[in-house]
């Protein structure tokens, strides 16, 4: 067990921050809010905390702490900005920003250390802070998406009409989509560069994008799970298809696209799916007016229909 | 001042060609395609495969990336898009998953060109065509200058003239429009989609042929940077509108041109996503914009 964990340091690392990561991309789409602005989150998180531990000698979690505090006040500003977009404008706008925060990087100067990066950010960040701070991650996520909170979101992504008339305010739902995907997204990006000692702007710039959105498509979007599944496929898919030579990254693209056109909701997707069928077939009544039954269930139980979306 | 405005002028035609193609397809057919940039790239790199093998000279190398992206754009409506749509529930949830099918699509050729290449740049050397350079009047240039700005300007007014005026331009203009009504009228939506995605593509080969013989060499991530310039000369001029495309190429070009001569640092890079910011926020129809005609 020690062997393994000395062998695959690096990947056990990668696999708690790129949970955070694909976290930060799941909560606003969940919110049904199409936006990648996570991943300039983590620019900012990752930039932030280097420049504080580096120049101040401030300790990690306090680090973390005033970087995540920024990225949530960036999200705010930038969920407000772009409150009156929607679909691919909004996807487009936020992907821009996260380029926009990559700029930044490059133009910063000593701040930021420009194309270069900043390295030598010498920081006492544990694997249990990282297990810690992920979990926190997940159980934060994971509560919203329970109980009264988590049929609110439901609602605003399904229908934001109806939302509003029952009085949910889609508008701050998805304001605070934006603050806590902010924070998920800085939490990560920090973790990474006093875990790696170093960042540089190649680490956030289109790239992260498509590896946060891959995450998302193959673990499934509609919940914390799918995050989790897909942090955890990306993470280690990679060292498996060693075996595959110099197919391996033509290998990775055709997982990632045939997620991506046959199976919409990701893996968590099929699994629900599976389960909303099982339930079902139980629930069959023996003979008689088992159509009618049937579709007035099928439009009550949301998560068949849910999983087959997004 | 006039020299750099050639310059401006040249990338202009370059930035055109590639955004044609992209507004082409999502002006009409609805599909803003995110592999158009890694089929740019690969048309290019499969010329470039070429060349030690078959002595092609310009016209060859252009009809070989032509061709290459028409097949390539056309084999990922069939395989990726349609599927898409066939599976979706509803429109948006069409248009995202188009978005996303595209980022995953373009990674395989990426990979591919990744792969080969060692993440080099690739050009078209010994190709039998030299970039000779001339002066006149005090200005420099080079014959792929000519023949790139020649090509977008008229491929720019023949777009637009064929929207405009055959039938299949009206027919996919009016599945832009309504597209259950387009059905009713006769319209084939599948195979216009097909047509409309190949010219898509072959218009990303031209341009990545004129882009790589302008600049020597190019590396395999160079699609992606192009895509979301594209995707900013698109909606500063509107998504739909032909003349807003060439509007929108030259402005990004002019506004990239200035940053780069007036100011230090790599600022140049944030010219395409501050536009699309601020388009985003002032403006979302863009300056030439049709008011989007929402279909549910």
């Amino acid at each position: 067990m020690s062997d393994f964990y000395a062998a695959n340091l690096v990947l056990i690392q990668s696999t708690f921050i790129g949970i955070l990561l694909a976290l930060s991309v799941q909560v606003p789409m969940r919110a049904g809010v199409f936006s990648f602005a996570g991943a300039g989150s983590y620019g900012i998180g990752a930039y932030v905390s280097a420049i504080l531990v580096l120049k101040t000698g401030m300790p990690s979690l306090l680090a973390i702490l005033i970087s995540g505090i920024v990225a949530m006040v960036v999200g705010l500003l930038l969920g407000l900005l772009v409150a009156h977009l929607g679909g691919l404008y909004l996807a487009m706008a936020t992907v821009s920003f996260d380029l926009i925060v990559s700029v930044l990087a490059i133009n910063g100067g000593d701040l930021t250390g420009g194309v270069t990066g900043l390295f030598g950010v010498l920081s006492d960040v544990t694997i249990f802070h990282l297990i810690g701070l992920a979990l926190l991650g997940i159980v934060g996520v994971a509560l919203t998406e329970r109980g009264r909170v988590g049929r609110r979101v439901d609602a605003v992504r399904d229908d934001p009409e109806l939302a509003q008339s029952v009085g949910i305010s889609v508008r701050r739902y998805r304001l605070a989509a934006f603050v806590v995907s902010g924070l998920l997204g800085s939490v990560a990006g920090s973790l990474n560069s006093l875990v790696r000692s170093t960042i540089s702007p190649s680490d956030i710039g289109f790239s992260l994008i498509v590896l946060a959105l891959t995450m998302i498509i193959v673990g499934g979007a509609q919940s914390w799970k799918g995050a989790v599944l897909g942090a955890v496929i990306f993470t280690w898919l990679p060292p498996l298809l060693a075996g595959f030579g110099q197919l391996q990254h033509v290998v990775y693209g055709v997982i990632v696209a045939t997620a991506a056109i046959f199976v919409p909701g990701g893996l968590y997707g099929i699994y629900s799916e599976a389960r909303y069928r099982r339930t079902r077939a139980k629930r069959k009544p023996p003979q008689g007016e088992a159509p009618a039954h049937e579709q007035a269930l099928a439009i009550s139980v949301p998560n068949g229909d849910a999983g087959r979306s997004a | 001042m006039l020299q750099d405005l050639l310059g401006a002028l040249g990338l202009a035609s370059i930035y055109l060609l590639f955004a044609l193609g992209m507004s082409l397809t999502w002006g009409t057919i609805d599909i803003l395609n995110f592999s158009h940039g890694s089929i740019f790239m690969f048309s290019a790199f499969t010329a470039h495969l070429l060349i030690p093998y078959v002595p092609m000279g310009f016209v060859g190398v252009a009809l070989v990336c032509i061709v290459v992206g028409a097949l390539m754009s056309l084999l990922v409506q069939v395989v990726a898009f349609e599927q898409i749509i066939k599976r979706a529930r509803n429109r948006n949830t069409a248009e995202r998953q188009i978005l996303i099918g595209g980022i995953g699509v373009a990674i395989i050729p990426l990979a591919i060109a990744q792969e080969v290449t060692k993440s080099n740049p690739f050009g078209f050397i010994d190709s039998g065509f030299e970039v000779t350079t001339w002066t006149f009047m005090g200005l420099r240039g080079t014959n792929i200058l000519l023949i790139t700005l020649t090509a977008a300007a008229a491929l720019a007014v023949g777009t637009a003239m064929w929207l405009r005026r055959s039938r299949h331009g009206l027919a996919l203009r009016s599945i832009g429009v309504d597209s259950e009504v387009s059905a009713m009228m006769g319209v084939d939506r599948r195979r216009l989609a097909i047509v409309t995605m190949a010219v898509s593509g072959g218009l990303a080969g031209l341009a990545a042929c004129l882009f790589t013989y302008t600049l020597g060499a190019i590396t395999p991530e160079s699609g992606d940077t192009l895509l979301i310039k594209a995707f900013a000369c698109i909606i500063l001029g509107g998504v739909g509108s032909t003349g807003g495309v060439v509007l929108g190429s030259v402005l990004l070009a002019v506004t990239e041109t200035v940053v780069l001569t007036r100011t230090s640092g790599l600022w140049v890079e944030a010219v395409a996503f501050g536009l699309i910011f601020l388009v985003l926020l002032v403006k979302p129809s863009g300056l030439f914009g049709r008011k989007e005609v929402r279909r549910t």
